[in-house]
Order: structure tokens, then sequence, then C-alpha cells
């Protein structure tokens, strides 16, 4: 009887384990089938697997770009899978199969900023190249001719200026840095926008360099897709505070909050 | 005993009132030195721009030498920088804004007339137009001497030049010479036709449908969004300064606030957006993906097609392109960016400025491309469709989409070029992500 119940608490620790390594396995991805613009911590799994086993060279950080959907693709053509560049159930499983992802090692480095590659066949220790403060999984998609830091400036300056608006008027700030960009009368540069000399209250009284929050950040990606509740303003004023009176001679379009946007 | 007390205090009071003094001297110092790091900053630019502006006058002549060839092709260059240069100077000066404003909007035309003469004007025209700009520059460059002169010599400091900015006695008749530069851009460089299509968004003044009510615009915004529209705070026509008329139709309806503009003509969704507390589940991209082509269809856009997507910490961003009848091809200024929950798959903002007004496409010749000579022998072309794209001169023009991938150091870049089906011209490159 005792031989028995030992027998069956071994058979029974042996299948915890056994399931524990199993699902460790096959359900380290999340369920939702991944493709180009997809992004997340499963991704970055997906990119970090594509690594070890030699089909992806480039960055990892989390964003399915065409770098890791090319990868992808060489990665089930070897391996007679349908070549969709999608990585749906089946795709994952062969993964998860013939690679080797040290989630601790990706996560951290990722977190310190560092760079680093996820290689098999040598020491990840070794992998570990140094570098900055940035937190490489929290990069952001937008629209090609934007860049990271053309996101960073634009949420300062729609925090320091808007931070008190509705978050369509923090749109609308976003949205008339970037009509001003395309303007002939005014730089071509987010940068030059921002910081020409009068434009902005935020600029001139230092506020532009307080930290934003998620919420102008959310603001300037929604007017960096396109979206422009200012209706193509390219001014605003706060008809409390404005001091210009040149600013009360352009033509006004709409109101929001406490800003009157105008062309 | 209090003598001493007080000794202590007095000594004290006056050593506190000393220090201050001396902490208050230092920072004054240091004030005026950066005053004046700022005042010499300017003085340069000024001086910088001041210098190109001749050499800008200079350059306009020398375009006057030329009929065509390479001569008149350097000089135009040269036109083009500089007058680019200056922009960069006038841009980085705290200046008249309204002045700023129209002065670069000249440099700007007159860089760009510079240098897509080649394409857009008959020898004799640009010879006009050049002529005109040499007379206006003289004029300007004068006038801009004597506007700048003292903060050019560094006889003003910054805060009495700002003082000179806003006073109602200015000095110098800044409004005046505001005037005339935008007198010269108008009669110099009327609006081109890629300027006239750059104002797209604007164009839709030009809608010829009849206009709606406000009680009309309500119905729309209902039958589109009724998730969120019970509860409408405020709905307003455009100010008359607008481009367009619209309603702006604020709401909020429990977790949800946002807005929704509609065109008074046609009844057309400009833009909406809404603002609701982000959970954290995350969708299957085709399963947002369907929920926004359900309600792209609903809403009767049915003449598009998915272009590209990408997701971020809250939601995924959509963009979907019409899709022209003939050759099939997707037509890259009519577009439509949907914005859905990750979460729900709920519909958080449609932008549909530019698929209001549709662009006017016509018909061209289709020549066959060699691909392999077209592009270097280590490019690989991976895709290849039609689509309708804005050429230099604004117009649209039929191209071949093209996507490739080149090996640069041990990584895949992959870039689209868009290739003029009949000039074969290449249009546009771009590097993809």
């Amino acid at each position: 009887m005792k031989k028995r119940l030992r027998a069956l608490m071994c058979g029974a620790v042996l299948l915890a384990v056994l399931q524990l390594a199993f699902s460790q396995d096959t359900h380290a991805f999340t369920e939702r089938g991944l493709s180009k613009g997809t992004k997340g911590d499963d991704v970055i799994e997906l990119q970090a697997r594509l690594q070890y086993i030699g089909f992806f060279n480039g960055k990892i950080d989390g964003v399915f770009g065409y770098q890791t959907y090319w990868a992808l693709r060489e990665f089930q053509e070897k391996y007679g899978l349908p070549v969709d560049g999608i990585a749906g159930s089946a795709t994952k499983k062969k993964l998860t199969g013939v690679s080797s992802y040290d989630k601790q090692f990706v996560m951290d480095n990722l977190r310190k900023g560092k760079q680093f590659t996820h290689y098999g066949g040598k020491p990840l220790s070794s992998q570990v190249k140094g570098g900055g403060s940035s937190a490489g999984s929290k990069k952001t998609q937008m629209p090609a001719k934007y860049s990271e830091d053309d996101l960073k400036l634009l949420a300062n300056a729609v925090y320091g200026e808007s931070r008190g608006e509705p978050y369509e008027g923090q749109v609308a700030v976003a949205a008339v840095i970037l009509n001003r960009i395309e303007h002939p009368d005014f730089p071509n540069t987010v940068g030059g926008v921002i910081f020409q000399p009068g434009a902005f209250t935020a600029v001139s009284d230092g506020q532009i360099w307080l930290t934003p929050n998620e919420r102008a950040k959310e603001a300037v990606i929604d007017a960096m897709n396109g979206w422009d509740p200012s209706e193509n303003a390219i001014y605003y004023f706060n008809p409390v505070t404005a001091t210009s009176k040149w600013i009360w001679s352009r033509p006004q379009i709409k109101k929001i909050g406490m800003h009157i946007f105008c062309d | 005993m209090f003598r001493k007390i007080m000794k202590k205090f007095v000594f004290l009071a006056l050593f506190a009132v000393f220090s201050l003094g001396v902490y208050a001297y230092s920072v004054s110092v240091q004030n005026k030195e950066m005053q004046n790091a700022l005042s010499i900053q300017y003085a340069k630019n000024i001086s910088d721009a001041s210098a190109k502006l001749q050499e800008l006058d200079v350059a306009v002549k020398k375009t006057l030498l030329f009929n065509e060839g390479e001569g008149d092709l350097r000089a135009r260059e040269d036109v083009w920088r500089l007058s680019s240069d200056i922009q960069q100077s006038v841009s980085s000066l705290p200046l008249d804004p309204k002045f700023s404003t129209v002065w670069m909007n000249y440099l700007s035309r007159l860089g760009k007339f510079a240098k897509e003469a080649s394409e857009q004007a008959e020898p004799r025209e640009f010879h006009a137009v050049m002529d005109k700009a040499s007379k206006n520059l003289v004029s300007l460059s004068d006038e801009w001497s004597v506007a700048t002169a003292d903060m050019a010599s560094g006889n003003l400091s910054m805060a009495e030049w700002q003082q000179r900015l806003n006073s109602e006695k200015a000095s110098f008749d800044w409004n005046g010479l505001s005037t005339s530069v935008q007198q010269y851009t108008e009669t110099v460089f009327p609006l081109t036709a890629s300027e006239s299509d750059s104002l797209k968004k604007k164009e839709l003044r030009d809608i010829q449908e009849p206009a709606v009510t406000k009680e009309q615009a309500l119905d729309r915004f209902k039958k589109l969004f009724p998730d969120v529209s019970n509860q409408v705070i405020d709905l307003t026509p455009s100010k008359p300064g607008s481009p367009y008329p619209f309603y702006h139709i604020r709401f909020a309806d429990q977790e949800s606030v946002g807005y929704i503009d509609i065109t008074e003509r046609g009844g057309h969704v400009l833009s909406f957006l809404t603002e609701r507390p982000a959970g954290k589940g995350t969708m299957d991209v085709s399963h947002v993906r369907e929920s926004a082509e359900t309600f792209l269809k609903n809403a009767g856009y049915t003449d598009v097609v998915f272009e590209e997507v990408r997701e971020n910490d809250t939601a995924f961003h959509f963009v979907y392109t019409r899709q022209e009848p003939i050759h099939k091809a997707k037509v890259l200024s009519d577009t439509i960016q949907v914005k859905v929950s990750k979460e729900d798959g709920r519909i958080l903002g449609v932008n549909a400025a530019e698929y209001i007004r549709k662009e006017t496409l016509d018909d061209q010749p289709m020549v066959p491309i060699d691909w392999q000579t077209f592009f270097h022998k280590k490019v690989t072309v991976q895709k290849e469709e039609l689509v309708f794209a804005e050429n230099q001169q604004g117009r649209q023009r039929l191209a071949y989409a093209l996507t490739v991938t080149l090996h640069e150091n041990g990584t895949t870049g992959t870039y689209k070029v868009l290739v003029d089906t009949e000039t074969k011209e290449v249009l546009h490159t771009e590097k993809q992500m």
C-alpha cells in the first residue's frame, strides 16, 4: 500500500515537473498571432528566439518590423511551414521547439536600456555591450517620417503647453506643430518649429522641460497618425493670457478648452 | 547677557544681509552674462542672414545670365540653398511674428521656384520671375539692414529689443515691411500646383454637396457611433475663419470623452476621437482588424483597402487607402485612419479628412520596366503593386510601388520605391522599419 502510494506521489511530482517544463516551452508566447505592425513582450520573445537560431540579426526591441518579417519568413521556409510572415500557433510551436529564450536576460537588458544580443552557442553574459538608460521595450510605432526624438520633443511641448486641456486639445496642439512643419511660413523640422523664438510659451518659460505624461505622448501619437482636431490650424492662443494683438487678427477656426485655434 | 545676544543677533543679521547681497549680485552678473551671450548669438544670426541675403541677391541675378545649361542649374541651386539657409537664420531670431511668417514664406517660395523651375516654368517666365525677385531683394535687403541695425551692432539688450517689438510706437515699421513682403509673394509667387494640392484639406471648402443641419449632423454621429453618442455635451458650428464650415460635437458618454467634426456640406466625418481609460488586454490583431473593417463597411467606406497597421500601448492604428477601380491601384493621398482599442476592439478614432476630397486621376501608359537592370544587382524586388502617388509637381501619377530589400551589414534593409509607370521617374524612396 505504502509502495503504491509512494509510486503515485512520485508519478504526480514527475507529472507536475513535466507539465511545468512543457508549459514553459509551448505556452511561452501569448495566444495571439504576431504579424507585421504588432509589438509587445511576445514580439520580444519572437525576435529573441529567431536570433538564438541565427535568423534575426536586428535589434531586439519588441516591434515587429520588416527585419523580423524577413527573418520569420526565412525560418518558415527552412522548417517547411507555410511562408506568410505571420507567427501563428504552428510557427510558434516549431520555433519554441528549436530555440531557447532567456526571458530574464532579455527583459533585464531591455529594462536597463543595454545593447545586447541573444545568439545561441555563446555565453549570453558575453553578448551585453553596455549602453544607455532608455527603456528599449517602450519603443513606439509611428509613421516613417517621424522619429523617436520627434515624439519625445513633441510630447514635451504638448505637456508644457496644454497639460490642463482636454485630450482633444492636446492632440490639436500637437497637430498645429505638425501643420507648421508642412507650411512654408515655418521651419521644416519639429525642433525648428518648437524652438522658433517666441513661438511657444512653454519654451519661453521653461515648462517644455517638464516630464510629459502618457496622455501627452498618446496625443502626439494620434496627431502623428493624422488626427487634427484643430482642422488645419497653424496658430492657437489662450484669449485670457495672450499679449500679442496680431494673433487676434488671424482667422479663427474653433475653440477647444482654453485655446482658440486659427489659420 | 541681553547685550551679548543682541550683538550676536545683529552680527547674524548683518551676515545674512551681506550673504544675500553677494548672492543677488552674482545672480545679476550671471543673468547679464547670459543676456550678453544671447544677444551675441542673435547678432551673429542677424549678421549671417544679412550676408546671405546679399549672396542670395547675387545668386538670383546670376540666374538671369543664362538661358539653360550647367551655369543656370548651379545658380538655381545656389538660390535654393541660400534661401533655405536664410530661412534657418530667420526662424531662430526673435522678430516681429507677422514679419517672420511672411518672410519665411517668401524665402520658401523663392527657393522652391528656383529648384523646380526646370520642370515647371518656361525660360521666359523664369527670367521674368527672377527679375522681379531680384528687385524685391534689393529693397528688402535695405529695409532689413535698417530694421536690425541696433541688434546686429550689439547696441541693444534682449529686453530692449523685445520691448521695441512689443511697443505700439515701434521705431521701425515692421507692419509696413510685412505688408511689402506679402505683396511681393503674392505677385511673384502665386501658389504652385504642388502647394495647391498640399492644401487638399482646405479644398473641402469646394464641396458642392448640400449643407446638412445640426440635427442631421447629430444623426450621422449617432448612426456611426451608437455606443458613445448618447451624451452630447456641445454641438457648435465652426468659427467664421475656418477654411471650410463644419460642426464640432463634443460628447462624454460613461467612460468615453471625445469629439467628432462633421462637414457642413455633405455631412462627412472629418475626424472622430475618443479617450477612455485603457485596459490591459490585448486582442489578436486579426480580430481588431475585423472590427475596423466592419466599421468601415457599415459607415459606407467600401472602396478602401488595408495599407498598414501599427500597434502601440493601448491601441492599433490602421491605415486604409482608396482603391481606384481600373488598375486596382491604391491612391496614397486618399487615406482613412482608424484607431481601435487593443482591449475590446472598439473604435476609438477615425480620421477621414483626406478621404473626403477624392484625388482626380488620369489614366496613363504603363511601360514595362526590367527591375534587374533598373536596380543594383544586390537589390531584390520582394513585392510589386500599383499606386497613384504625387510627383514633385503635385500631379497624381500611376506608379509601380516596389518593396525591395538589400543586405546591409548583416541585416536586411527594406525600402519602398515608387516608379512612374510612364516616365520611369523615381517618385519616392523610403526606408521601411
